[in-house]
């Protein structure tokens, strides 16, 4: 999950030293030294208590080690100092879905994106929770919405194309993968799911 | 003269080397004083002189009396008499060769001292160098300790006398001035109580170009929220402020002045009126280069001319003399270089900050005698123009029964209208034109502005700063840490490792990236100032023969 606070111009204002132990706290999660990470978010909170990003550090990296009851706290902390937190939301959904309950977890990566239609994590991770509920329609749309912001997104493109063909669209599916062979000729994923895509074209129903 | 060139060796104790006067005033602040104190005894020179003065306030005599040391002289008043005065009582009692300040609540780094030593010995033409330093924004705690929220370079501008006469580039703490040059440029302004900074190298300006090094060498702090700082608290006093602005604007040190040429401005008036007296005080708001001003006045209405406005030249004619006369018998009192001539009702655009100083920019950066360029708002109804005095008494000399614009083109003076490329300030045009792509997300364009300002306008460490963080913007990783790798390989800052640690963090080198976000922490938790020794030699410029007329400086040789 990309915490960054992106300032535009890292010599003004006064959030400079938050964003920077925030974002070392980042670095450190990334390649997985949780002591260090957690060290930084730590500091973080103490130099910003009102900022949600400390939190939802936390949370991922308890996350990531399976801790989740610590998880689930960080993310709601984070939630509470901001509402409108879709990685909180998202960070919560994640552990719903880690604990087999679809329906809390779909629901939350539903709001997540409503927040924030951009959340990767969010997208992906509905798409997972409807495979596994077999719910398309919603996860369909919001693919969609996320592809016209990023066409060029093949991963979430593969997605959108796996949900087409659930929903027995195989001509819509076969025009995304062909999209995608396109932007990567070497995508042996894609290249077999558009020879099914074109069986199932070929196969009348 | 040849000047010798010298390298400074730090002396092991005080007593060798040149001395240098550090100047403190406190005022109800001791639980910072001890801190700034102990910033200048950490210095690696250390051959100095500290004069501290209590402008009144608490008392901090438990404070002084910690630092034992023979160093620091005490002024102790009880009663607050403001900075100008304090500064002006220690320097009564300064020895140093040079002189340099620190706020009471601010801190030198140890290399502070030294670095602006080194640099004003290795080019002694100059005489003011100035360094670069951190705003801290920092939280007040409820014990009082600062907790240090960004440290931000908010000015690192090189020297340009033009913006030092509309705005102080060059703060107060980061100064290091030769003590002599006070002999001519006077002492604190005490009628000031704000911009007294300002005032003091404004003047200073007309004997010594000032030489920036972009070093940071040192911090001052500012608190989040309601800020204590007299001068912050001050400004809120608009009238105040203008007050003190205006006078600021106006001073003129005594001559002669080796580095700047004086301008007269003429005002072309056949009565005294409303509209004169109003175009009197529409050229002091809107004129920042130093001038004088001279108006033609009858004996009659000289006897009921009452005005606020400073520099100001009466000068005595008959009712009906004409106004080439007038002209006329202005320029004979006129002693300045340069003249701008104005008549009576030519447009003064209230919201222009810059007015006669666009046509007289071009003249003094060409020395271009032979040439009449009229300002901006002029036509032939209402022309005014600046010239040469020489050249504009010569053509009045040979057709003086002509207005001044008959004359001009009688005697076959070229005039023309200042070109846009022409006016002053085009570096800071140029950073609002990249301010401009930043706001509308062109950052790829804004990093080349950066690019062309660096390679052309000086600057070069904060050009490439910013060029950096476009390109970052815009999604160049690579490109912009390879650009910032460069700054900070001789200058370190905290946004300058952040830029570069966010690129490196795109770029996929995560720990790469927190190395250099810890590099960054080390800075903001005091751990390190970042200051890289062996890049002073970069960053020191070494000038063999001063271009300005700056009088040569007497050095002593030391070792």
């Amino acid at each position: 999950m990309d915490l960054t606070r992106q300032t535009a111009v890292p010599d003004h204002g006064w959030t400079q030293h938050y964003d920077i132990v925030q974002e070392m706290g980042d670095c450190y999660a990334t390649v997985g030294d949780y002591v260090q990470a957690q060290d930084c978010y730590e500091r973080a909170a103490m130099l910003a208590p009102d900022e949600a990003g400390p939190y939802l550090g936390t949370g991922v990296i308890a996350l990531q080690q399976g801790k989740l009851a610590d998880a689930e706290i960080a993310f709601r902390v984070a939630l509470r100092l901001d509402a409108r937190c879709s990685k909180a939301l998202a960070g919560l959904a994640m552990i719903s879905q880690q604990q087999k309950n679809w329906q809390s977890a779909f629901d939350l990566y539903l709001k997540s994106l409503e927040l924030d239609g951009d959340n990767l994590t969010a997208l992906l991770g509905l798409f997972q929770v409807s495979c596994q509920m077999g719910s398309f329609a919603r996860v369909i749309e919001y693919l969609n919405t996320y592809l016209n912001l990023h066409p060029a997104d093949t991963a979430v493109m593969f997605c959108l194309a796996t949900l087409y063909l659930k929903e027995r669209q195989p001509d819509k599916a076969r025009r995304i993968l062909k999209d995608i062979v396109a932007l990567e000729p070497d995508n042996t994923d894609a290249k077999n799911l558009l020879e099914e895509a074109e069986n199932r074209i070929s196969i009348p129903a | 003269m040849t000047v010798e060139k010298k390298t400074i060796q730090r002396p092991k104790t005080p007593g060798r080397g040149p001395l240098v006067t550090v100047l403190i005033s406190t005022y109800n602040r001791p639980a910072y004083l001890a801190e700034a104190l102990d910033s200048i005894f950490r210095q690696t020179w250390p051959n100095f002189e500290i004069i501290l003065t209590r402008d009144g306030g608490l008392p901090v005599r438990d404070v002084v009396s910690r630092f034992n040391d023979s160093r620091l002289t005490f002024l102790d008043r009880d009663q607050n008499r403001g900075l100008p005065y304090s500064f002006n009582e220690a320097l009564a009692r300064a020895k140093g060769d040079y002189v340099c300040y620190l706020g009471d609540d601010d801190k030198f780094f140890p290399h502070h001292i030294e670095t602006l030593l080194r640099a004003i010995s290795q080019n002694p033409d100059y005489g003011v160098v100035y360094g670069d330093l951190y705003k801290a924004h920092c939280r007040v705690l409820p014990d009082g300790r600062r907790r240090v929220l960004a440290k931000n370079v908010e000015i690192s501008r090189d020297f340009d006398r033009m913006l030092m006469f509309q705005f102080n580039h060059a703060l107060h703490v980061s100064l290091m001035h030769r003590r002599d040059l006070l002999d001519k440029a006077g002492r604190y302004n005490e009628s000031l109580n704000v911009l007294i900074d300002w005032d003091l190298t404004r003047r200073l300006c007309f004997f010594t170009d000032f030489l920036h090094v972009p070093i940071v060498t040192g911090e001052y702090y500012a608190p989040v929220g309601d800020c204590d700082r007299i001068s912050v608290q001050r400004r809120k006093n608009v009238n105040d402020y203008i007050r003190n602005l205006l006078t600021i604007r106006t001073t003129r040190p005594p001559k002669p002045w080796p580095c700047v040429q004086d301008s007269a401005i003429i005002v072309l008036a056949s009565r005294l009126d409303g509209a004169l007296e109003q175009m009197l005080r529409d050229i002091w708001s809107h004129s920042f280069y130093p001038y004088r001003l001279f108006v033609p006045l009858t004996a009659q209405e000289r006897q009921r001319f009452q005005s606020c406005v400073p520099n100001l030249v009466p000068v005595e004619v008959r009712p009906e003399d004409s106004l080439p006369v007038r002209l006329n018998k202005m320029l004979q009192q006129v002693d300045a270089e340069w003249t701008v001539f104005l008549p009576v009702g030519i447009r003064i655009p209230p919201d222009e900050a810059i007015y006669i100083e666009r046509s007289l920019y071009p003249l003094l950066c060409g020395h271009q005698t032979n040439l009449a360029c009229q300002i901006v708002e002029s036509d032939d109804t209402y022309f005014g123009a600046a010239i040469s005095t020489d050249t504009l008494r010569k053509a009045i000399a040979r057709h003086p029964a002509l207005d001044p614009h008959q004359a001009l083109m009688a005697a076959g003076i070229p005039i023309r209208k200042p070109e846009f490329k022409e006016y002053p300030f085009q570096f800071d045009n140029l950073l609002s034109g990249a301010d401009m792509c930043q706001l509308d997300g062109q950052w790829t364009r804004a990093a080349r502005v950066y690019d062309y300002m660096a390679e052309h306008h000086g600057n070069a460490v904060w050009m490439r700063t910013r060029q950096a963080n476009a390109e970052l913007q815009a999604g160049h990783y690579a490109h912009a840490a390879r650009t910032i790798a460069e700054v900070n390989r001789i200058r370190p800052t905290v946004a300058s490792l952040m830029i570069q640690a966010r690129a490196e963090k795109k770029n996929k080198r995560p720990l790469v990236a927190a190395g250099l976000y810890r590099q960054a922490a080390g800075i903001l938790d005091g751990q390190s100032t970042g200051y890289l020794p062996a890049a002073a030699d970069i960053l020191i410029p070494q000038t063999q023969s001063n271009t300005s007329s700056v009088q040569p400086v007497e050095t002593c040789v030391w070792t």
